[in-house]
Parts: structure tokens; C-alpha cells; sequence
């Protein structure tokens, strides 16, 4: 079988024996959940409860007007107790719906509805109503990617088992134990775009899921996806950072570039996390909306590595210590992966629907270093994934020369980390790009403004 | 109760390749090593005193001037350690050690601290140095000796290019080696048994030091290889014996462990790789046209000023293949 691949990228000890053959443990009673109204892109949601409301698993509690609506819903029947900002993955401590549980286990999902069978509109309806979002990290609404303008025909779906982020295995144990549902989500994508093609993508070091996936293929192309002309295969990608990123892995599969400011429907693909795609498949057969999670608790200061399901929302101090143990010595807790993963600095963060995993490091391995000089060894270059010159751009950024950075393109950078991590003086390469790029689109937006160029 | 430690808050990524300068430095050392000994074999005490004190004194004027000026002490990356080995290695095993102090000097507090140290100096500090030395002792900076010698009483004598540069022919060489046939001056240069700069000679043991190098991701293929082989079709070009001029000189030891410096060669493969088809031709030049026998030094030295222009050409970035996009 071809393995294919992008240019560029590194390979960071992968850690996933830790967790990787732990079978994914529900954890569905919480005595709290802290649901965020800003958990993903676009305009933050409105409460549409208030303080001593009574709510049920399920339940509309958060929605707006906005062009990247998404609602959010109770993920566990309980009582409103509070609405005030709390510590948030992103670090922005918005404003959340504390929800305290009542012992109660009724559920107020919507009626299944067949995706085969309903029109394009209802099945976009339903998939917003469900409030589902990319669940790999980025957050950004599933229904936007599902509804391309007429302009952009879309000619494959992806489903990204990559998961290249060291660490994490929520997604291998999702492809693991519930192929079929990401299968039937795939399904559903293709049905709602047209498309014929589906491609359910993985590194080779899930090579052992091979057999699983082709089996939940064939038995849905035999079954819900019958007659209807789809081509789904099962590809396998090299395992290196950062081929589950969008860009990489359409350019490893399809050998198309997604161009520089354009997104994956700008060259005929649609991108969907693995896990997304089961929850759009929850939506559909169950009616149930993204209120439920996958993630990956592990790292060197866990002593239970392991993949849960939650409740969204659910505070990561709660499930401490009968679900999750660790250690004494604790320094570092990531949410996401340890290479694009965000360093939170309290145990009370709650699970969003973009958390993907938990990372605790002990003080061996959270380590922070001191900036060196650049020696221009080049390893930034080789390693780009985006082929561009990190060590080139840095020096535009501390010169600001911000139309030099512009030129070296650096609102292409997808902030992977990749420099970062290969750095030997570690230079501050990702993290000045990071706020470089806000500098950059500030300084354009000014210049429009005033009327230059 | 104590306070426990904070949990730390950095921007990700919270990972490191564990890759670090000292120990890329510390690569280049292990890479010098053969030829170094081979050096110290041919020429003896003399070779091994000029590698200490160059090593020594560069060292020492980094500490020092980083002390003066208060800067930050750095000489852990072993940056200066190489610079001392890299200076040793192109100068003549005959060189008075207050010569080699003097290169030390001019390497490291004219060509690298005045700059702001390691990363800073857009010239090889190393190649500085001998450059420095080959101005100001022109006649000592071109005194070879013969192999397995005592430098008191050993007879001076051409290196090969001298000697074609003079006018000789292969067969003078061959005389001059010691060998029977003109046709094993080849073998004989490959293997480095003659007069020269203390590291050059043997291109075997250079090679080892460059696969070496490669083998650990240290340095690129890519300006070594373009350099070498942009001189041999060059000299080919100009009717010189390209083998010849390959194997003779300084030419593989520059490509291979002078025009691979990080800090004074272009960053990019396109930029890497002119670098090497212009010091190519400069050395050849200055070889064929100039007024030295040997011109890899130079040759290196002026791509040097060509770096910051060359690192201009970056590789077509993600995203720009169908011109439907400005860069």
C-alpha cells in the first residue's frame, strides 16, 4: 500500500503506547459541567437560560444570531446555578453556564432523522441545530464546511484519522471502537456535498486499524450507503508532525495545495476530524446533540492514561483523582496536544468541544528554555511544513519589517510548532509568529484605512 | 503549608527535539577529528602545538572580550572550539604560535565578537583569521614542509599547486610525492601524504568527516556538492586537470567544512546551492588568474558577502502553485 506524505515536517517521540490500548471509559455523570457561550469560531453564544433554571441532557441553552451560529445544549439534566466567566483552554475565561447536576436521567434530544432520505437543507438544519464543530481543535462550525457557495464544487471528503499530535489516541480508539459511526458520518458529508469520494485518512502507525476500517466501509456501502455511487478508501499517511494538519494531509492525499489565504473547499475538499464525524452521526441516528466528548488524559504526570467520554463541560478538577490520578509533581497541563496544545493554569478548566486531550507533564519533561541567539543552522527551513523560511521571518519580525514578514508569507504559517520544536538555540520561532501574525493583519488593516496600499 | 509550584505557562510548543548547539558544534568537532590526527601524524609536534594554541586563544578571546564588554559568557556551545580547530587546520603546520594567537584574534574579537558573537559575523571567523595571517606573513603563511619531518631540520617545499603554478607539470608533482607514475599523484592526493595546510590534505579522512556530518543532519549536501562539482567543470572549462584541482588545495576541506558554516552561508537550498557554484568559480579563478597558487579561501570569503542577497531566494512557499496568488 502507498504511504503518502507531505514535504517538511518532524517526528516527535510519538508517547501513544501510553494510552493507545486503553478502550474508552464513559464518565457521563458529573456533579457539575461549565459550558462556555465562546467554545468555538465566530460571535459568543447568548444564555437562553438563567440562573435556577431547570435543565435536561440535551436542551438548547446558548445560541446567537451570528453568521457562524452554532447553539450549545445542556450536557447533563441540572439546575442553572451560575452564569460568570470561568477559566477557559483558550485562556480568554469567558462567560459560562455552570450547570449543577439533579440526579435526574432524562435526555431531550431531537428525533432521528435519515440523512439519506431528508433534503440537503434539512440535513445542514440538523447539523447546526446540533451544535457540531470541528473537533480536532480549531472549532470552527461543521455546517459552514458543509456549505460550500456554489463557486467552490467539492470533489472529496477526507475523514482525518491522522492524529499527529504525540500523546493523544482519542481518535485511534474512536476508529478503533466505533469505525462504523464515522463511517455513516463520512457518508452523511458526501451526501449532503454530492460527493462520490471519501477518503478516511490515518497514519501508519494505526496501520493495525486497516482491517477495521475496510470492514466498516464495506458494511456501510452495503448497508445506509447502498446505491448511492460512493467510492469511500481507506489511505495511509506517514506518521510525521504535522500530517494531520488540513493543508498537509490534502496535498499527502489529493496532491493539491490549498492556496496561500484560501481554505480546503477552495480546491475541492472538505476536511472532517474523525471524531465530528461520529457526532454527526449521533445527530442523525440518535438525534443527540454535541454534548458528549472523546479525550485523551495522559502524559508523564498521569498515573491513568487513559481515553474517556464526558459530558461537555465537564471540569477536569472533577474527574481528580477517582477517574484521572496524577502526580505529586505536576507542572504543565496541556489541553491538546503537546505541539499546538494550550498550557492552562488551573486544574478547573472545563472539557469544550474542541479539547481533544489532556496532557500532564511532570517537571522532567515541562521544561521551559531560554532564548539563544539564531545560529542559522537551517533546520527551521527543512522542517517548515509549509516550506516557508522561519529563521528569515523571525529576523523580519524582530527588525518589524512586517512587509518583509508579509512577503516570507508569514499569514501562511499555520503556527504547527515544527520550527519551534527542531530549534537547537530555541528561539522563539512559533510563538513571534503567533502574535507577528495579529501585528501583521493589524498593520495591513491600518494601511486600508488610510487608504495606502 | 508550602506553596506549591506554579504550573508553567508557556506557548506551545511544550516539546523539544532535545537538539542543541553544543551538541551540533560538538558534531563538527567529532567530524575535524580524523583529519586532525592525520595532520598531527604527517607533521608532528609542531601541528599538534599550532591546533592547542589555536584552539586555547580562541577560546580564551571569547571569554575575554565577552567579559570586557559584559556580555553573556556562551563559550559552553563550544562555538569558539571550533573556530580554533577550523583556523588551526588551514594554516601551515610551521606557523609560530604567536602567529596563530594573532589569527585567533582577528577570527574571533575582529571577525565574530565585534559583530555580536555566534549567529552575528557575516564572514567565517576561521577563514578571517588566515586571511588576517596570509596578509600580514605572507612568507610564513606559505612555507610548506615535507611530511614525517622534525620542523628544525626538515627541508621547505612545494605543495602541488605550487608547484603547478610555477610552471611545473604532473610529473614534478609526482617527483615531489615521491611517487613513480604522474598517474598515482591522484591516489596519493586522495590519500593526503603532502605538503600542505595542516587539515587539507587528506581527502579521504575529510570525506569521513563530511559523511559524518551528513549522517547526523548536521550540514546539507547541498553546498559542499555544488561547489566541488561546479570547480571541477570550471577548471575544465579553463583547461586545468580537474581531478587534479579537486584533490589538491584546500578545496574539498572548504567545501566541505568552511562553506557549511551556519552563520556566514545562505539559509535557503537555491541560495545554498549558487553559494557553492560561486566559490567554486572564485576559487578557480583565483587559481588559474590570481596571484596566490590557492584561492578556496577567498573564494568562500567573497560568496560570504554574497549571503545576505542569496537568502533572498526562498523556496516557492505552500500555497503558491497556481499564480493565482501574489507573494
Amino acid at each position: 500500500m502507498q504511504v503518502k506524505t507531505f514535504k517538511g515536517g518532524t517526528h516527535p517521540p510519538e508517547k501513544k503506547e501510553l494510552a493507545k490500548d486503553v478502550p474508552i471509559e464513559y464518565h457521563l455523570s458529573p456533579k457539575q459541567v461549565v459550558i462556555h457561550l465562546n467554545q468555538h469560531t465566530g460571535a459568543p453564544n447568548q444564555p437562553l437560560v438563567k440562573v435556577g433554571d431547570t435543565v435536561t441532557r440535551g436542551q438548547k441553552i446558548a445560541s446567537s444570531e451570528g453568521k457562524l451560529m452554532i447553539p450549545h445544549h445542556a450536557s447533563i439534566c441540572g439546575v442553572v446555578k451560575k452564569i460568570e466567566p470561568r477559566p477557559q483552554a483558550n485562556l480568554q475565561d469567558g462567560v459560562a453556564i455552570v450547570i449543577e447536576a439533579d440526579g435526574r436521567t432524562e435526555e431531550a434530544f431531537l428525533p432521528p432523522l435519515d440523512p439519506f432520505a431528508c433534503s440537503k437543507a434539512e440535513a445542514i438544519e440538523r447539523i447546526k441545530e446540533a451544535g457540531i464543530v470541528g473537533m480536532g481543535g480549531a472549532g470552527f462550525p461543521t455546517w459552514m464546511k458543509l456549505s460550500p457557495p456554489p463557486t467552490k464544487p467539492i470533489d472529496v471528503v477526507i475523514a482525518n484519522g491522522a492524529e499527529c499530535e504525540p500523546y493523544l489516541t482519542i481518535d485511534y480508539r474512536t476508529l478503533k471502537e466505533q469505525a462504523s459511526a464515522v463511517v455513516y458520518g463520512l457518508g452523511v458529508c458526501l451526501q449532503i456535498l454530492g460527493v462520490k469520494k471519501g477518503i478516511v485518512a490515518v497514519e501508519d502507525n494505526k496501520i493495525d486499524l486497516l482491517p477495521t476500517l475496510e470492514d466498516a466501509v464495506a458494511n456501510f456501502l452495503k448497508g445506509p450507503g447502498n446505491g448511492k455511487g460512493f467510492d469511500i478508501r481507506v489511505s495511509v499517511l506517514k506518521t510525521k508532525y504535522p500530517q494531520g494538519g488540513e493543508k498537509m494531509l490534502i496535498t499527502a492525499l489529493t496532491g493539491r495545495e490549498v492556496p496561500s489565504g484560501g481554505l480546503p473547499m477552495d480546491v475541492g475538499t472538505v476536511v472532517q476530524n474523525v471524531g465530528t464525524l461520529k457526532a454527526i452521526a449521533e445527530a442523525f441516528l440518535q438525534g443527540k446533540p454535541l454534548i458528549d466528548r472523546g479525550f485523551t488524559a495522559t502524559g508523564s504526570a498521569c498515573k491513568t492514561p487513559k481515553n474517556l467520554v464526558v459530558p461537555i463541560g465537564t471540569v477536569l478538577s472533577d474527574l481528580i483523582p477517582e477517574v484521572i490520578q496524577i502526580e505529586e509533581d505536576l507542572r504543565r497541563v496541556i489541553f491538546g496536544g503537546p505541539m499546538m496544545g494550550v498550557s492552562v493554569p488551573t486544574l478547573d478548566t472545563p472539557i469544550q468541544k474542541n479539547t481533544s486531550g489532556v496532557v500532564f507533564m511532570n517537571s522532567k519533561e515541562a521544561l521551559i528554555y531560554e532564548e539563544g541567539n539564531c545560529i542559522r543552522c537551517g533546520r527551521c527551513l527543512q522542517a517548515c511544513s509549509c516550506r516557508l523560511s522561519p529563521a528569515l521571518l523571525n529576523e523580519a519580525i524582530l527588525a518589524n519589517d512586517w512587509d518583509l514578514a508579509d512577503q516570507l508569507g508569514l499569514l501562511d504559517c499555520i503556527e504547527c510548532g515544527t520550527c519551534s520544536y527542531v530549534c537547537p538555540a530555541h528561539v522563539y520561532l512559533v510563538q513571534r509568529f503567533r502574535v507577528g501574525k495579529l501585528t501583521l493583519r493589524a498593520v495591513k488593516a491600518s494601511k486600508t484605512k488610510k487608504g495606502g496600499n | 503549608m508550602a506553596e506549591k509550584p506554579r504550573l508553567l505557562l508557556s506557548s506551545s510548543p511544550s516539546i523539544y527535539s532535545g537538539m542543541n548547539v553544543q551538541r551540533l558544534m560538538l558534531y563538527v568537532i567529532i567530524a575535524l577529528l580524523p583529519t586532525s590526527a592525520y595532520g598531527v601524524y604527517l607533521y608532528g609536534q609542531p601541528a599538534l602545538t599550532t591546533i592547542l594554541v589555536s584552539v586555547g586563544s580562541c577560546v580564551f578571546f571569547e571569554v575575554a572580550f565577552r567579559k570586557l564588554t559584559n556580555a553573556k559568557q556562551n563559550y559552553t556551545d563550544l562555538s569558539a572550539v571550533v573556530t580554533g580547530i577550523l583556523l588551526a587546520l588551514v594554516l601551515p603546520p610551521s606557523t609560530p604560535w604567536w602567529m596563530t594567537v594573532l589569527g585567533a584574534l582577528a577570527a574571533i574579537v575582529v571577525a565574530k565578537e565585534f559583530f555580536g558573537g555566534l549567529g552575528h559575523n557575516p564572514f567565517n571567523p576561521a577563514l578571517i583569521g588566515r586571511a588576517v595571517l596570509l596578509m600580514s606573513f605572507p612568507a610564513a603563511l606559505t612555507t610548506w614542509h615535507k611530511p614525517f619531518q622534525t620542523i628544525a631540520d626538515a627541508t621547505t617545499t612545494a605543495t602541488p599547486l605550487n608547484i603547478l603554478k610555477l610552471g611545473g607539470t604532473l610529473s614534478d608533482v609526482a617527483q615531489s610525492l615521491g611517487v613513480n607514475q604522474p598517474a598515482d599523484v591522484y591516489l596519493s592526493l586522495f590519500l593526503g601524504n603532502r605538503a600542505g595546510c595542516i587539515g587539507e590534505s587528506s581527502i579521504l579522512l575529510i570525506l569521513v568527516g563530511g559523511i559524518f556530518l551528513l549522517a547526523t543532519g548536521t550540514i546539507q549536501i547541498l553546498t559542499p556538492l555544488s561547489m566541488i562539482l561546479t570547480a571541477f567543470v570550471f577548471s575544465l572549462i579553463l583547461g586545468m586537470d580537474p581531478l587534479f584541482q579537486i584533490l589538491s588545495g584546500g578545496l574539498v576541506f572548504g567545501a566541505v567544512f568552511m562553506a557549511t558554516d551556519y552563520v556566514s552561508t545562505p539559509l535557503t537550498p537555491k541560495g545554498k546551492i549558487l553559494f557553492g557554484i560561486g566559490a567554486g568559480i572564485i576559487t578557480m579563478l583565483i587559481r588559474k588568474f590570481g596571484g596566490f597558487p590557492e584561492g578556496t579561501s577567498y573564494g568562500i570569503l567573497i560568496m560570504n558577502a554574497f549571503t545576505p542577497y542569496l537568502n533572498t531566494l526562498v523556496t516557492k512557499k505552500y500555497g503558491y502553485i497556481s499564480g493565482r496568488n501574489n507573494s
